[in-house]
């Protein structure tokens, strides 16, 4: 089987059956993305602001 | 409010350290690059030295600005960025000073045992064993200081960028050491566990994914946390970033064949590879629309702001290379493309453009918050953007009508396909050297933009005072709701359908009869239950997913089994399928041991950088360098040599071509031999001595490898190596070239005249 499948060019399922499995795997991820509650995309997506009011700059030791 | 109130002042210090860094060997990097441009150009500017040879230098520049610029750049992005994220301070200063100084000298290093030609001859993998095993303990390093930083923090939303860096660290660790096993000869040289067709799919595997994963997620790490902060304003989509990463990550892993396409390479893994980089346009372009979608209502500001115009024009960058690659990767398009400079002009425009522009931008953003001062020149900044901005365009413009020229010439025929139109390989490299040219004009106009980076640099940080960023937190625990055990995560149904649909359906493709057989029933029995339980479980399993987000450990296995499942699919039918039983057609015969000194010499002289060794399956190639190469005439090469640029011919069947005295004079003068040719001369080889006596112990570790080698004594392998020396050196003593037996020129003849040579293989049926 090994040897088939390197020598020969038979194995077009192969390519199908990884290209629906990553397409699956992608349109679940949406799906997922998309159904994301409005608040927890804001949250996540102020993460990066959350510590600048707060942040000073003080000379290091 | 519980808790108590703490101060936490972050390790800025090393992120401090890494930006010097980035800026030093960015200029070297960089440095090196024109260099070796121009002696494409100039072949004098080898000097006829070893150490000087564009073979030698070309992978101290691709080795530079890829680790220790693009690396200490990263390092210094995510250290920064992760404290900020997760609230803590590094968690051991001194496994990040040992992180800092290990890289420093793993790159010292590097720069040191490069140019004077220790090297494992796979590109971007090239430095020896001892230095790798440093790699892999520096990156261990890295792996547990971010780690522990993660489970010590006090926000407990993992945000985009950090996913980013998560499966930046798990996958360049998989991928460094399955790519560099190695068994070594000496303290200096190694040869790889792989071998030809294995060798070169591994090799891509790692090369592809580590433009994937080290030039590109934790760039996109870096441009989901800076960006936004430079434009003062969150990321465009959240929701985009997170279909963005996972698409990214499931799909990046199997592109790597896409480098072997009309090889030798079996072809469901070209079709593979080629699917998988097209199939990348939609995440790689969610990704580059996101970015520059951040900037809405911040393009005023691009006027004034230099770290915003960086960004804009490295996130443009980063679309049009992403756009570009799975172009290349279509085979009719690569058929063109491939071994020309379009591939050079295709790098560059994702490295100068998307890397060392994403790297000033975040140089001149860092540098007034680490030192609390302006940056000294604002005007300096934006005509450093301007000079690398026509440097880049100028750089990838040659070098794509360089390309496409070269494709187009070599690969035309008349006679109604039958004859070539360019018969000579010289007739190409003359056509395109003004566009060589250009490109050192542009690469030299961009490096002159990096020199005024590293004096505004020199001035901003000069009579500064460095500071350490300082927030004040409620020192409590994360809340306990959002905790994901390690048996809940794998115990869960969308980790078990996962590992069972993978399982089932690598028994379907890669098992036999019953085990076939077994595979598609399960494959199928796995698809019908997920879906009869979706309506019932949809919201446990989203639940499942949420809590995910929130938990690093669990989050980073599930990463590593998504990348390692790519790679071992790939990667073990080919290794499992490469043994000489298997292979039909031709056969390679392992090389005496001069000859297997020759190719040492080969791969120490970076030969492989210029010359490949794959004749496709493609007409013109046939035409010009005989007949396609087969899987089995490598099998026993460790490393392959299929190469990946012809600036030269390629030399598959140069073995049948030319007498020794050619070789020989070539060598000396290429020139005299090959008037216009930009190669490099070699004098050394004729007068530096072959040193046999490492030959029995890489001998030993080849038979070890399973090269067909007889039990062949010390005593043997030296008079092998005397009597066909001596037979190489009489005949060209006869021609009129006069060298000793026991010089290194004489192995590298012995090396290329075996080239093309491999036997028929004789089946069963024929023999009878």
């Amino acid at each position: 089987m090994f040897k088939r499948l390197i020598l020969e060019d038979s194995s077009i399922w192969y390519l199908i059956t990884a290209f629906v499995t990553a397409a699956t795997i992608f349109l679940i991820i949406t799906w997922r993305a998309v159904r994301m509650p409005r608040a927890e995309v804001d949250k996540f997506a102020q993460l990066p602001f959350t510590t600048d009011a707060d942040e000073r700059h003080d000379p290091s030791a | 409010m519980s808790g108590q109130k703490i101060t936490i002042e972050y390790n800025d210090r090393v992120v401090r350290q890494f930006l010097l860094a980035t800026v030093i060997w960015g200029a070297v990097g960089m440095l090196v690059g024109v260099l070796i441009a121009a002696q494409l150009n100039f072949w004098q500017l080898n000097f006829a030295t070893p150490w000087l040879t564009f073979g030698r230098l070309r992978p101290f520049h691709t080795n530079a600005v890829i680790f220790a610029f693009v690396g200490n750049m990263m390092f210094a992005g995510i250290y920064y960025s992760t404290q900020r994220l997760v609230k803590a301070r590094l968690a051991s200063d001194f496994l990040s000073s040992l992180h800092f100084w290990g890289w420093q000298f793993i790159i010292v290093c590097a720069a040191v045992t490069l140019p004077l030609g220790f090297t494992r001859g796979k590109e971007y993998a090239e430095l020896i064993w001892p230095i790798n095993l440093m790699v892999v303990l520096i990156w261990v390093v890295f792996a547990v200081n971010f780690f522990w930083t993660l489970a010590r923090r006090r926000e407990p939303a993992l945000y985009v960028a950090i996913w980013f860096y998560i499966a930046t660290i798990v996958t360049v660790a998989m991928l460094y050491i399955v790519n560099h096993l190695s068994i070594p000869t000496s303290l200096l040289h190694s040869y790889p566990v792989f071998s030809g067709v294995q060798d070169a799919l591994v090799q891509w595997w790692y090369g592809h994914n580590a433009v994937a994963f080290f030039l590109t997620t934790p760039i996109l790490g870096i441009m989901y946390y800076f960006l936004p902060k430079a434009a003062e304003r969150p990321v465009y989509s959240y929701r985009l970033s997170v279909v963005h990463f996972w698409s990214l990550v499931f799909i990046y892993i199997w592109a790597g064949p896409h480098h072997l396409l009309n090889t030798a390479l079996p072809g469901w893994l070209q079709n593979l590879g080629m699917t998988f980089s097209l199939m990348l346009w939609a995440p790689s372009w969610g990704g580059m629309l996101n970015g520059l979608l951040t900037l809405r209502g911040a393009w005023h500001k691009l006027r004034t702001d230099p770290v915003l115009k960086f960004y804009a024009a490295a996130v443009t960058f980063y679309g049009m290379a992403t756009f570009e690659g799975p172009l290349l990767s279509i085979k009719s398009v690569n058929a063109l493309a491939h071994y020309t400079d379009w591939i050079i002009g295709h790098v560059h425009a994702g490295t100068l453009g998307w890397n060392g522009f994403m790297a000033a931008g975040l140089i001149y953003w860092l540098l007034p918050r680490l030192w609390n001062k302006p940056l000294y020149s604002t005007a300096l900044a934006n005509l450093h953007f301007w000079i690398g901005t026509v440097g880049i365009l100028l750089y990838v413009a040659a070098m794509w009508t360089s390309g496409i020229t070269q494709g187009l010439m070599l690969n035309a025929t008349t006679e109604h396909g039958t004859v070539l139109a360019y018969p000579n390989f010289l007739d190409t490299l003359n056509t395109i050297r003004p566009m060589m040219l250009m490109r050192v004009i542009g690469g030299g106009l961009y490096l002159a933009g990096w020199f005024l980076l590293v004096y505004n640099f020199y001035r901003t940080v000069k009579g500064a005072a460095p500071v350490n960023g300082t927030i004040e937190v409620y020192d409590e625990e994360p809340a306990p709701d959002g905790k994901l055990s390690l048996a809940g995560t794998f115990f869960s149904a969308p980790t078990l359908f996962w590992f069972l649909a993978v399982g089932f359906g690598s028994m379907w493709m890669f098992g036999a009869d019953l085990v076939s057989t077994t595979g598609i029933v399960g494959a199928v029995a796995c698809l019908i239950a997920a879906f009869a339980l979706v309506p019932s479980r949809s919201k446990a399993w989203g639940g499942w997913y949420e809590k995910l987000l929130l938990n690093a450990l669990p989050f980073t296995l599930l990463v590593f089994f998504a990348v390692v499942a790519g790679g071992l699919i790939q990667i073990i039918p080919t290794v499992l399928v490469q043994k000489a039983k298997n292979v039909e057609d031709r056969i390679q015969t392992p090389y005496t041991p001069l000859e297997l000194a020759g190719r040492d010499i080969y791969v120490r002289e970076g030969c492989y950088l210029c010359h490949s060794q794959m004749i496709r399956t493609l007409v013109p190639d046939i035409l010009r360098y005989g007949d396609y190469s087969r899987l089995g005439e490598s099998i026993y090469d460790h490393p392959f040599q299929w190469g990946s640029k012809r600036t030269g011919p390629d030399l598959a069947r140069v073995g049948v071509k030319y007498p020794n005295i050619w070789h020989l004079r070539h060598m000396e003068d290429p020139r005299s031999i090959s008037p216009g040719s930009n190669m490099p001369t070699y004098p050394w080889l004729l007068s530096h001595r072959l040193d046999a006596s490492v030959l029995p112990a890489k001998i030993k570790v080849q038979r070890l490898l399973g090269v067909p080698y007889g039990p062949l004594t010390a005593q043997q392998i030296f008079d092998s190596v005397d009597e066909q020396a001596k037979g190489i050196a009489k005949d060209l003593r006869a021609s009129g070239g006069y060298v000793e037996s026991d010089q290194e020129i004489v192995a590298l003849i012995a090396y290329l005249q075996t080239l093309g040579k491999a036997l028929p293989v004789i089946t069963k049926s024929a023999a009878h």
